[in-house]
């Protein structure tokens, strides 16, 4: 019995591989993973970082539905799927309807090239890392379109805001990323990785880890980098006016985009999925979760930026710095090779 | 009205009534020209109650819950302040134990007052734990002085000539428990906050008020003293048990947001001296004058009291006509006249600078609306 | 290069006052939680927990105490409270028989329990009360007394 379905699935598969080939349907099938695991993921680290406020600030967090309340996430997803999509009556509707779904999208081309493993990665692209940051940058726009469209100051406040603060900080973040690129010569992100062999890029370039750390913080909006959606001072920014699970997708993204700033971190800086005893992805994942606990960790403690000393930090500290790292990079590489 | 002077590029913001850092119902009409402020106009009287016009419609000790709910995070400040000038008005004499215990629980409030505001503040400025951390020791003087008023925030426990209930031992251990405890803390939150970078670079240099427009706008207590005025009611106009204690009065020199913060923080160490002195020195005896009518009926005239609240000077002032009724009932609160500068000293600057100015001031909206 | 020392200085000092933030921050994760979670488990109430008032039992009568002098009403902030007084007998004092008071208007001040000459009403200690409509929190009582059995 159980011989026959595996003898018909293995059919039907010969039969789509003939059909779309393999390397597309890979690719759907890595879709489909990839949008499972967004959600799963999404829901974990919310969950998380809820647990990780709740211990800094001397609470437990969420507790009640289900083990350490690790249900309570999805509990909260049903119910902002199950909220009305107010559409307030002066906007701009298709930019207002369109910018979830564009703050979403671009999140999930970057798992295309992300090396959970030696083998587990959909693509090896030669141009890996130029992908993500260039599927990144529509974050900006989406947001930009979002603040616009919803025709209320607060949201506009925080799009202008948005705008400057990922133009400026998008810089040393690339800079900081370049100087990698050029200690290990490749842009694949497998590439990189293995170019990390015994020793991590973090002990040649820990210059270059902070100041990119710092940017993803700022690029991901997260505190002390959070101004566009400041609450105590643009009540939310650019999602004010959204409801039901259009905040929900601005949310998902939040929280995927910390996991891909994250995740490319641990490649450029952290050996990617290298590590004894455990296999690759386990030793990915745990880096990264690492990381993202520190990320929470920033985000509990300290007051947020001024908006025109946000500027200031990254015009006058962090570009100098990774202009300098990045040339001093460059030369000690000249004279070693 | 700022309505005409409108041009091209700028635009109305309404910071408020529903906004999530105006504390309440406060509404904040701003001109900006991008993120820069270029006039504001505070509009209050959202949550306005009447509290005056009830005084004058009830007898004094009727009037006396009351008190507690107009600045709701001082409300055994102001219950104090009430007594201190209804007995002002009568002659009453308080028992040595009464006056000691009052300024016990006077001065706790107004570091569960001050601890409120540390963590609000902090909380608008963008950092959410040290609001709990505050929270969490405020949570100890609200049990504290649970034990002994019966109640949490609305206290209503000095009466006239004294004091409703005397001291219990769980006060008295929970008091001597607190104040190493707190002490702690305070280490732990210059750590955490008054050192910070971003804290520092957020809060020095705005807002800056000096000493004469300090003076101009009428503005009292932790605000007053950033500016470097060292004008404590209860060193300037002394009452109760206060010239008896030995403590400071801290002051700034530059008036800016950071110096407000100081010197709220540094008030609430010398609070705790006080606390730790009082309780030291208590005498025993009675906790409440005998043959103080339950009817109180001041002699005819007009009664001014000033009392240092945690938020500056508040003024009592009525009228009576010798019924068991006041004729006018008026409450000068300070937050209102320090709200009244924002208008002054906000132009010029950024939202974001808003937000820590009006922070800084530490307004409580029903005490301001009454 | 005065210049250079202040800036690099401005860097470190800026990252170590964050650092040590930090460090704070991870100190107290791992402190007891200092929440009470509520519906699970409550603050334990002092002593003079001053809530809603209630009409005290007395032992010798296993009733109540209250004689309808009217103290309470008569400083009663709110004016919440109405009682009925009924002299049976010609030589005993006055016994209320109604006892009204309108929990929604009470501001909980306590002022009723001080005044009362006969030390008949109490602090109730349960501040969970709820009501489907406002007409039920206009309580009698005496007769919740009664109903509360001996």
């Amino acid at each position: 019995m159980s011989d026959g379905i595996l003898v018909d699935l293995r059919v039907i598969w010969e039969a789509l591989v003939r059909f779309f080939g393999l390397e597309a349907l890979v690719l759907v099938i890595g879709l489909v993973v990839i949008l499972a695991w967004v959600q799963v993921n999404a829901l974990f680290l919310v969950w998380l970082e809820r647990k990780v406020a709740g211990h800094i600030q001397l609470r437990i967090g969420p507790k009640e539905v289900g083990p350490f309340g690790v249900l309570q996430t999805i509990v909260d997803g049903i119910k902002l799927l199950g909220k009305e999509l107010i559409t307030p009556q002066p906007v701009s509707w298709l930019l207002f309807i369109l910018s979830p779904i564009m703050v979403f999208t671009p999140v999930l081309v970057a798992f295309v090239v992300l090396p959970f493993g030696p083998h587990l990665i959909i693509r090896d692209i030669n141009v890996g890392l130029m992908l993500i940051f260039a599927f990144g940058g529509i974050n900006v726009l989406s947001i930009l379109m979002g603040g616009w469209a919803s025709n209320n100051k607060y949201a506009l406040l925080g799009a202008i805001r948005s705008v400057a603060q990922n133009v400026a900080y998008e810089i040393p973040l690339l800079l900081s990323a370049m100087s990698v690129v050029v200690m290990s010569g490749t842009l694949s992100m497998q590439g990189i990785v293995e170019a990390q062999e015994g020793v991590w890029f973090i002990f040649y370039q820990p210059v270059a880890g902070l100041l990119y750390l710092i940017g993803a913080t700022a690029e991901t909006n997260r505190a002390p980098f959070d101004i566009p959606e400041a609450e105590s001072e643009l009540v939310a920014g650019f999602h004010t006016e959204y409801s039901g699970m259009r905040f929900g997708l601005f949310f998902l993204a939040e929280y995927t985009n910390m996991f891909i700033v994250a995740a490319v971190a641990t490649t450029l800086f952290f050996g990617g999925w290298r590590g004894p005893f455990l296999p690759g992805p386990w030793w990915f994942l745990i880096k990264v979760y690492i990381l993202i606990f520190g990320v929470m960790w920033v985000r509990w403690t300290f007051p947020r930026l001024r908006f025109d000393q946000l500027m200031n930090f990254a015009w006058k500290y962090m570009i100098p710095i990774a202009l300098l790292n990045l040339l001093v990079t460059a030369l000690v590489m000249k004279l070693v090779r | 009205m700022l309505r005409k002077t409108l041009t091209e590029d700028s635009f109305y913001l309404n910071l408020g009534p529903q906004h999530p850092s105006t504390h309440g119902v406060l509404h904040l009409l701003l001109k900006l020209d991008g993120e820069r402020i270029l006039e504001c106009k505070p509009l209050v009287g959202y949550s306005h109650r009447a509290h005056e016009h009830m005084g004058q419609n009830r007898t004094y000790l009727q009037f006396l819950p009351n008190t507690s709910r107009m600045d709701y995070l001082g409300g055994l400040c102001y219950n104090h302040a009430y007594c201190l000038a209804v007995e002002k008005a009568c002659g009453i004499e308080v028992p040595e134990r009464a006056r000691y215990i009052r300024t016990v629980c006077a001065e706790l409030n107004r570091i569960s007052s001050h601890l409120l505001w540390f963590g609000a503040y902090l909380m608008d400025l963008g950092a959410f734990t040290p609001f709990l951390y505050a929270f969490d020791d405020r949570e100890d003087i609200l049990a504290i002085l649970g034990e002994v008023t019966g109640s949490r925030l609305t206290y209503s426990y000095c009466r006239f000539g004294g004091v409703n209930r005397d001291l219990n031992q769980n006060f008295l251990d929970g008091t001597k428990a607190f104040i190493p405890k707190l002490r702690k803390r305070l280490k732990d939150y210059r750590t955490l906050v008054t050192k910070n970078i971003i804290f520092l670079n957020r809060t020095k240099g705005i807002g800056t008020v000096s000493a004469e427009l300090a003076r101009d706008w009428a503005l009292t207590g932790p605000n007053l003293r950033a500016c470097g005025v060292a004008y404590d009611l209860r060193r300037a106009e002394p009452y109760s048990i206060y010239p008896e204690l030995e403590f400071e009065i801290p002051t700034a020199t530059a008036g800016d947001c950071y110096d407000r913060y100081w010197v709220r923080m540094a008030e609430m160490e010398q609070s705790l001296r006080i606390v730790e002195q009082a309780l030291g020195r208590l005498p025993e005896g009675p906790v409440k004058a005998a043959g103080v009518p339950q009817w109180i009926q001041p002699p005819a005239g007009d009664y001014h009291f000033s009392y240092e609240s945690p938020r500056g000077h508040l003024g009592i002032y009525f009228v009576s006509d010798g019924g068991r009724v006041p004729l006018r009932m008026k409450w000068r609160t300070p937050s209102f006249s320090n709200l009244s500068i924002l208008s002054e000293i906000l132009p010029g600057t950024l939202v974001a600078d808003t937000i820590a100015i009006l922070g800084s001031i530490d307004v409580v909206i029903p005490e301001i609306d009454r | 290069m005065n210049a250079v020392v202040r800036y690099l200085r401005d860097v470190f000092s800026g990252a170590w006052s964050l650092a040590m933030g930090m460090s704070v921050t991870l100190r107290y994760m791992f402190k007891p939680v200092s929440t009470v979670q509520y519906p699970r488990e409550a603050m334990p109430l002092p002593e003079v927990y001053r809530g809603h008032i209630e009409l005290r039992r007395f032992a010798e009568t296993g009733s109540h105490g209250c004689v309808a002098c009217g103290e309470c009403f008569r400083i009663c902030p709110s004016g919440v409270i109405k009682v009925q007084g009924l002299k049976e007998e010609a030589d005993r004092p006055n016994r209320a028989v109604f006892y009204f008071i309108d929990f929604s208007r009470c501001s909980l001040c306590g002022l009723c329990v001080e005044v009362c000459p006969e030390s008949a009403l109490a602090f109730s200690k349960v501040y969970e009360e709820v009501g489907v409509s406002r007409y039920s929190t206009v309580v009698d009582l005496i007769a919740r007394l009664e109903s509360q059995g001996a």
